[in-house]
């Protein structure tokens, strides 16, 4: 019947929709900022630092306090205290971040990610 | 030629008439063009950084993350993966697809090579989402001793469906 153009642009489509539906599914990668001390005059700060420490199991805890345990992934508590304190003394305290050495990495991100949501400028690790 | 030196006039009619339609042939030959500029696009668009994440990473999800930041000129970045064994428990470190390493201490000169190219530097962490700290801990004092301040870590904001 020769060349139809048609059925071809029909599979154009299906082609199309069919890679929209799979790049529509995929995970995009994010990224969560902090910054060390290092090299632009990493001198003692005058205001105490909030630490926050990440135990092994996954439990957060600030000044021997608990603030997450380690089913928690949302960390209400502790974002509320740090919504709290950066509305009292503003967001230029830096956040210490303690964690164990054997904290797994997900809790970490999890600490990070409630700082951020909270409004935590100054994050570095020690 | 004959026909167009005095067809002006009134000629129209006869002259005008469409010959009966055909089918165009099939040319193949703008087809592969088509297909050649199509392939030059898209490998001019793909960045090397694609090639340098390892998929065997699983990033942890963190869902107020910000949105990943496109490089500008003159800065710099280096994409460092961390992978996990979970059958051993430990740890590995990849750089630029280099073989796997456990402590950060080829980190330092490279950190150093890439700073003296690009003053504004950072670099990016993607790490499973099960590694120890204490792998973590090699590469940020390696960067904090060599003088790079911003760190970055990757993560996704949504769990995967699998």
């Amino acid at each position: 019947m020769g060349f139809q153009i048609a059925p071809m642009i029909d599979v154009v489509f299906v082609l199309m929709i069919f890679f929209m539906a799979s790049a529509g599914a995929k995970v995009v990668e994010k990224e969560l900022n902090m910054s060390l001390p290092a090299g632009k005059g990493a001198g003692g700060s005058a205001v105490t630092p909030i630490i926050i420490d990440i135990a092994g199991d996954g439990t957060i805890s600030m000044n021997s306090q608990n603030y997450g345990a380690p089913a928690d992934r949302s960390l209400g508590t502790l974002r509320d205290w740090l919504k709290n304190a950066i509305e009292s003394f503003g967001d230029k305290d830096p956040v210490i971040i303690r964690p164990a050495p054997d904290a797994r990495h997900e809790r970490i991100i999890d600490v990070l990610n409630a700082a951020s949501a909270s409004g935590v400028k100054n994050l570095t690790f020690n | 030629m004959s026909g167009s030196a005095h067809g002006r006039g009134g000629g129209k009619k006869a002259e005008t008439r469409l010959p009966p339609e055909e089918d165009p042939e099939f040319q193949i030959a703008p087809m592969i063009d088509i297909l050649l500029v199509l392939l030059v696009f898209f490998m001019s668009i793909s960045s090397t950084e694609v090639l340098q994440t390892n998929e065997n990473v699983r990033l942890p999800v963190a869902k107020d993350s910000k949105e990943k930041k496109k490089l500008a000129a003159g800065e710099g970045q280096l994409l460092i993966n961390v992978l996990w064994n979970s059958n051993t428990n430990s740890g590995a470190i990849e750089i630029d697809g280099q073989p796997a390493f456990e402590r950060a201490d080829q980190l330092g000169p490279i950190l150093v090579t890439k700073l003296a190219a690009t003053p504004e530097f950072r670099v990016l962490v993607r790490a499973d989402k099960e590694v120890r700290y204490e792998y973590l801990r090699t590469i940020l004092s390696a960067a904090g001793a060599n003088g790079v301040s911003n760190v970055t870590f990757s993560v996704v904001d949504k769990e995967e469906s699998k």
